[in-house]
């Protein structure tokens, strides 16, 4: 579903503990970086979270699906750019 | 002792005026949980409400060791003997109150609450800083949202502008009462004087207002009316909000 209000989608990870290796607990729909935090940060909260971090659907690349919600950002062959 | 029957002294002043503001806030936000622009700005919402309260409750708790009963001044006090910021007393209109009063009001609540954490009073030292971490959150929703209202152009920067001009001259006398009893507090060191207040408060709004052609230098603190008492400009925050705000509608179910 394309998000309402030019919004991107943001995946949303994190850690518990410096240890604990970072896992994907989610997404957040925001119309930039500096509401995905906020808005990452509030929703997932239920947590005391060690570590969170957003990053852009859109900059996830699959390695070895080529199918899937991170299917569009494959890489054209021969592009390594 | 309540906050209803007696002048209070400077700290429980100055305590009354953070804890209510805080909970007047976190009224103003609650109303937005549904109806905001998206599902996570209505959680963000919903957070920030409940971190407004969870201040203000803390924020009352100190009041204690200054001869208060909190749940008398949290569950009994009229409308009249409120001494949250004048720009709470009426619901937010639209989108464009919530932003402006997150920079706006919020903004100077963190301004306020930076300047009690500095000072000598030590459970203000030792428990606001938490609340202060909490606040950055708000900053940077309040931030955010501003910017992108304001680079909207159009209708929405206008409403923008307009809200935030309106909160302002309010706020500012809130927060900068220019009087004794506030110049009392800082001398004994329970906060900054008000020239570094005025210069933290324009450190962190100055910028935010500009975008929507604001210059905070130009703005005057309001102070016709002024209540010395509850060191704010005249009127109340709204029965309705107050009746939510001292729990009416569950005072048969306290248990505390």
């Amino acid at each position: 579903m394309t998000p309402p209000l030019g919004e991107s989608v943001f995946e949303v990870f994190a850690r518990k503990s410096r240890g604990e290796p970072l896992r994907h607990i989610g997404y957040v729909d925001a119309p930039g970086v500096e509401l995905a935090r906020v808005y990452a940060w509030k929703t997932y909260d239920e947590e005391n979270w060690f570590e969170m971090c957003v990053v852009p659907r859109g900059a996830v690349i699959p390695v070895n699906r080529p199918e899937g919600p991170w299917a569009r950002n494959l890489p054209t062959e021969g592009d390594d750019g | 002792m309540t906050a209803g029957d007696s002048t209070p002294t400077p700290l429980s002043r100055h305590i009354l005026t953070l804890a209510d503001t805080k909970r007047l806030l976190g009224i103003r936000y609650s109303d937005w949980i549904l109806g905001s622009p998206s599902i996570e700005t209505g959680i963000a919402a919903s957070s920030m409400a409940q971190d407004e309260w969870g201040h203000a409750r803390l924020l009352y708790a100190m009041l204690k060791k200054q001869g208060f009963d909190p749940f008398e001044v949290e569950h009994t006090r009229p409308a009249g003997r409120y001494y949250s910021a004048p720009a709470l007393d009426r619901p937010f209109g639209d989108w464009a109150d919530f932003t402006a009063a997150v920079v706006v009001v919020d903004g100077a609540l963190a301004v306020a609450l930076e300047s009690f954490a500095a000072g000598s009073f030590a459970l203000a030292r030792t428990r606001v800083p938490k609340m202060l971490a909490e606040e950055e959150y708000h900053r940077r929703f309040g931030t955010a949202w501003f910017a992108r209202l304001a680079e909207a152009g159009g209708d929405a920067r206008a409403r923008l502008n307009e809200s935030a001009l309106a909160m302002l001259p309010s706020t500012l006398a809130w927060l900068l009462p220019g009087d004794d009893v506030y110049d009392g507090l800082a001398a004994e060191g329970r906060v900054w004087e008000a020239a570094r207040v005025r210069e933290r408060c324009e450190d962190r709004l100055a910028a935010t207002l500009a975008r929507a052609g604001i210059t905070l230098a130009d703005v005057d603190p309001a102070r016709d009316g002024w209540d010395a008492d509850r060191r704010r400009g005249p009127g109340a925050p709204g029965e309705e909000a107050v009746e939510r705000a001292r729990g009416d509608r569950n005072r048969d179910l306290f248990v505390e």
